[in-house]
């Protein structure tokens, strides 16, 4: 079945379609599948939206936040109207322009205002960091924080106690065989792709083994000199949504620019961690994938960015305004392509895993 | 540019185990007569049967799929160059294309054969590709089940009788001689359990599918039956691998993955042990006798499409043979076991080594979406930990703690006075799911099993089989989670971790069929070629310099 055919050939948002074929008695109460209007390039946008729209816990939150007294517009009053307004809509599917939204983050931010495809990574990133140091700067009453303030550790906001996990650096020297570990917090993790690997594998790449030597030798403590030395990351805490973000864009020194890796990375909708250090809390947590962001086409400056996202046990996919149900099965035609030589694919880009007992 | 990553890896033309170096016969390569790749985005598994049809030229035969297409060829394996412009049957579809097939070992002669075919718009056809006549259809109209066919076998001995699994987590058994219904079926239940129910035809004379089983949640993605015929495994898309009493349809064991769907399962060639592979890309070892997983193995790098026991270099009693240095070895070792009763046939030709320790007892194989292939050894220390391995394990299931030494059991009759004896494993699952199964979930397990159960069940809907569909659904759900830690889902470190024997690319595409024969294994990949590795020694005909690339 060819997803994206079936989707373009769909003039506009066909909406009671989508509903006709969830059908009326099957329709989760209280749930809205509304596309996002396209506003030039911000496909991005409105696919990371819709991902974190079907994140509950984050929806949930953000949905709480707008009930608070009213306050002064920043990006995340315009995200929680937003979502406020995909909520409480009197009809079950339709479209929304998310026009407050995108105004807010052009003048916010000035990389994304323009009308140039952005990387959709690179905007969770903003977000999640934003709408984070916003509540922050609320706890503190004082003003939002700029940047590199980060003398005091800030207190958790509940993005982070959403999205933050927790990996621990552990550095073994080969001379004495001291181990040192630092710890550090993430919001998502960035791995590596391989052709004919699954996301499992690439995550064993980013906690493999490096060997420091020559030029990146390890001051060690313990002996008092640059030493050789091992190091490895692994994950110390899980986090309740696990983000993540396959590097699929690779810049490419010969040609100047960047080049998309299409590689078939395949993702099971059910994941635990192998990549866990030995002292972490429930090593063993249970994540359920329930939104996936796709790219589409060659490179990170142009194609597109689509969703899919699983809700109440059934797959949609959110192509900006429209909004189709898919097969779990039609979810294998974005793992990628195996062959080397295509490079436009529509291909997993950022996974969300969520948590099966909500820690 | 397209040798970062994943071009870096040359693809293999033999490799070296400790009996031997294994040789890609490139001249016994099948594919399309064109030999031109099929587009390997399609994804549908080339799958391979074979059969022998006793005549004296050898009398193998292979049928494999390639896309839209059927082949059935002569079988020359390694004695001879496959010709590739006489298939005896070729066929092409429309509409439908072929997923998966297995011949009928039990009633073959060398005139004639009966080849189940399963489609992925959820038919099933029975040709003869030596008569070429007697073509049958089944679920032609798809009023029984419109869902891609996943896995289809013979019920082992019968003539008629055949199963027939879907990606709808239904399997059919249809009994090739009744009439087709004209309409839909009407089901009543026969039988259900924890995570399983099985319904018969509410009709007046007797038609097909004469029963269907509803298993787990989401796909059935393969089934086996144990070698003494006398068990089924499943394995699901929700990661559980139940053994089922087949006459009786009980459920008498089960698994759960790490996580994520399973992919595959075969039984060992004694039916002790089965291993499995799935989407957390590692084998998984779990032993029918203690009900527990005894092992896993990493080595692959995606997710394991197929494994397969090695019955020709599998110990299965007290006198091991030793791994054979020499092809002559290899010649009388081989030669003197029978694939199909191995258990036992074995002393005579062994040669008793007393230099090397008794190491290996069955060897195993598995290909994945990786495009590797691995092979595996499960030894002795795995077999019959000294200590056992139970660092923090919670749940009590009150397996038998010292596990049998299974010297002298090779017969079922053993097999099965066990399989009784252990049923208090199954009662304490059963226990933890009713302790569960009060919990409150949330609305949308039942809204999508409510929505499953539409799509899948033709037309009958009482109230009361829905009320058990959607009590089986939740458990599902909460025994993935609550299973990590007792025997069916040890964490990590509670059981031992496999390293394989050999790792190795051996394709472009990915692997989707393994088989282990008497003097080679045939291996196959996505694109449609099915390539045939000899043995140790066994490289007869004038093609050893197989130093090309497998494409």
């Amino acid at each position: 079945m060819d997803v994206m055919r079936s989707c373009l050939s769909f003039q506009g948002p066909n909406a009671s379609a989508l509903e006709k074929e969830i059908g009326s008695d099957q329709f989760p109460p209280n749930e809205h599948y509304f596309g996002l209007v396209n506003f030039g390039n911000t496909c991005y946008c409105n696919s990371v939206l819709q991902a974190l729209y079907f994140c509950k816990p984050f929806r949930d939150k953000v949905l709480a936040y707008r009930a608070q007294p009213k306050k002064k517009e920043t990006l995340l009053t315009c995200l929680a109207d937003l979502f406020n307004n995909i909520a409480s809509q009197k009809k079950k599917v339709g479209v929304i322009a998310p026009k407050k939204f995108i105004a807010r983050l052009r003048k916010e931010n000035e990389l994304f205002d323009n009308y140039m495809q952005q990387d959709a990574h690179e905007f969770l990133n903003y977000l999640l960091n934003t709408i984070a140091d916003l509540l922050q700067a609320e706890k503190q009453g004082g003003k939002p924080k700029n940047g590199n303030d980060n003398q005091i550790k800030p207190e958790p906001t509940w993005v982070h106690d959403i999205f933050q996990g927790t990996l621990t650096n552990e550095t073994r020297c080969l001379c004495c065989e001291a181990v040192s570990s630092k710890d550090e917090d993430f919001l998502d993790l960035s791995v590596d792709v391989d052709q004919n690997t699954s996301i499992t594998h690439c995550l064993r790449g980013f906690s493999s083994t490096e060997t420091l030597c020559s030029e990146y030798k390890y001051y060690c403590e313990n002996c008092c000199s640059k030493q050789e030395a091992q190091k490895r990351m692994r994950v110390k805490k899980l986090p309740m949504i696990l983000a993540l973000h396959l590097k699929r864009f690779k810049y490419m020194e010969q040609l100047h620019r960047y080049t998309k890796l299409s590689y078939r990375v395949v993702f099971p909708l059910e994941l635990r961690l192998m990549n866990t250090s030995d002292d972490a809390f429930n090593p063993d947590k249970l994540y359920d994938l329930v939104a996936v962001v796709i790219h589409c086409g060659s490179g990170p400056n142009r194609g597109h960015y689509i969703t899919i996202v699983k809700s109440h046990g059934f797959w949609l996919l959110f192509d900006d305004d429209i909004v189709e149900k898919i097969d779990a099965q039609a979810i294998e035609e974005f793992y990628g392509l195996t062959s080397d030589l295509q490079k436009t694919s529509e291909s997993g880009y950022i996974l969300f895993y969520q948590s099966r007992d909500g820690t | 540019m397209a040798a970062e990553g994943g071009g870096k890896d040359e693809v293999k033309t033999q490799f070296t185990t400790r009996e031997g170096t294994y040789k890609l016969m490139t001249l016994s390569e099948y594919s399309r007569p064109n030999r031109v790749p099929y587009s390997a985005q399609s994804c549908n598994p080339v799958k391979v049967s074979f059969i022998n049809v006793k005549d004296p030229s050898g009398g193998d035969r292979i049928c494999f799929n390639v896309g839209k297409e059927l082949y059935f060829y002569i079988y020359k394996g390694i004695r001879k160059a496959a010709d590739l412009t006489k298939p005896i049957e070729k066929r092409t579809y429309k509409g439908t294309i072929p997923t998966c097939h297995d011949f009928n070992q039990f009633t073959c002669c060398s005139q004639s054969v009966s080849l189940l075919v399963g489609f992925s718009a959820g038919q099933v056809q029975l040709i003869d590709p030596i008569k070429k006549d007697n073509t049958k259809l089944f679920n032609e109209e798809r009023l029984i089940d419109k869902t891609r066919v996943t896995c289809l076998r013979w019920v082992p001995g019968s003539e008629h009788l055949f199963l027939v699994a879907h990606s709808s987590g239904n399997m059919y058994l249809y009994n090739e001689q009744l009439a087709a219904g004209n309409a839909a079926p009407h089901y009543q239940t026969h039988k259900h359990g924890d995570g399983y129910a099985i319904y018969t035809c509410k009709s007046k004379s007797t038609r097909n599918p004469v029963f269907r089983w509803v298993v787990g949640e989401g796909s059935l993605n393969d089934f086996a039956f144990s070698p003494d015929a006398t068990y089924l495994a499943t394995v699901s898309q929700d990661g559980f691998l139940r053994i089922f009493h087949y006459d009786s349809m009980d459920l008498h064991a089960q698994m759960k993955s790490y996580f994520g769907g399973l992919l595959c399962a075969c039984w060992s060639p004694d039916s002790k042990y089965i291993v499995t592979g799935g989407e957390d890309d590692l084998v998984t070892v779990y032993s029918f006798l203690e009900r527990k997983v005894i092992a896993r193995g990493r080595g692959h790098k995606s997710w394991v499409s197929v494994v397969a026991f090695d019955s020709y270099l599998t110990q299965t009693q007290n006198n091991h043979a030793d791994f054979f240095g020499s092809d002559d070895d290899f010649n009388s070792l081989v030669n003197s076991s029978d694939a199909r009763d191995r258990a036992g046939s074995r002393a005579s030709a062994i040669h008793p080594d007393e230099t090397r320790p008794l190491t290996c007892t069955y060897r195993f194989g598995s290909a994945g979406q990786d495009t590797q292939m691995c092979l595996w050894d499960l030894t002795e220390d795995v077999l019959y930990p000294h200590q056992p391995l139970s660092r923090g394990r919670t749940n009590t299931n009150p397996v038998n703690p010292t596990p049998p030494r299974c010297n002298s059991i090779a017969n079922t009759s053993r097999l099965n006075a066990n399989a009784t004896s252990h049923t208090d494993g199954i009662g304490t699952m059963a226990n933890l799911t009713s302790k569960i199964s009060g919990l409150n979930l949330s609305d949308k397990h039942k809204d999508k099993l409510d929505k499953s159960d539409k799509k899948n069940s033709v037309s009958s809907r009482s109230g009361d089989k829905l009320n058990s569909l959607s009590k089986m659904h939740r458990c599902i759900i909460e025994d993935a989670m609550k299973a990590i830690g007792t025997p069916m889902c040890p964490r990590l470190d509670e059981v031992p971790m496999l390293e394989p024997l050999v790792v190795k690319k051996i394709a472009h595409e990915r692997l989707t069929a393994l088989v282990f024969r008497e003097d080679c294994l045939v291996t196959s990949c996505q694109e449609g070629f099915v390539c045939t590795w000899a043995r140790p020694g066994k490289v007869g005909m004038s093609q050893h310099n197989a130093s090309g690339t497998v494409v």
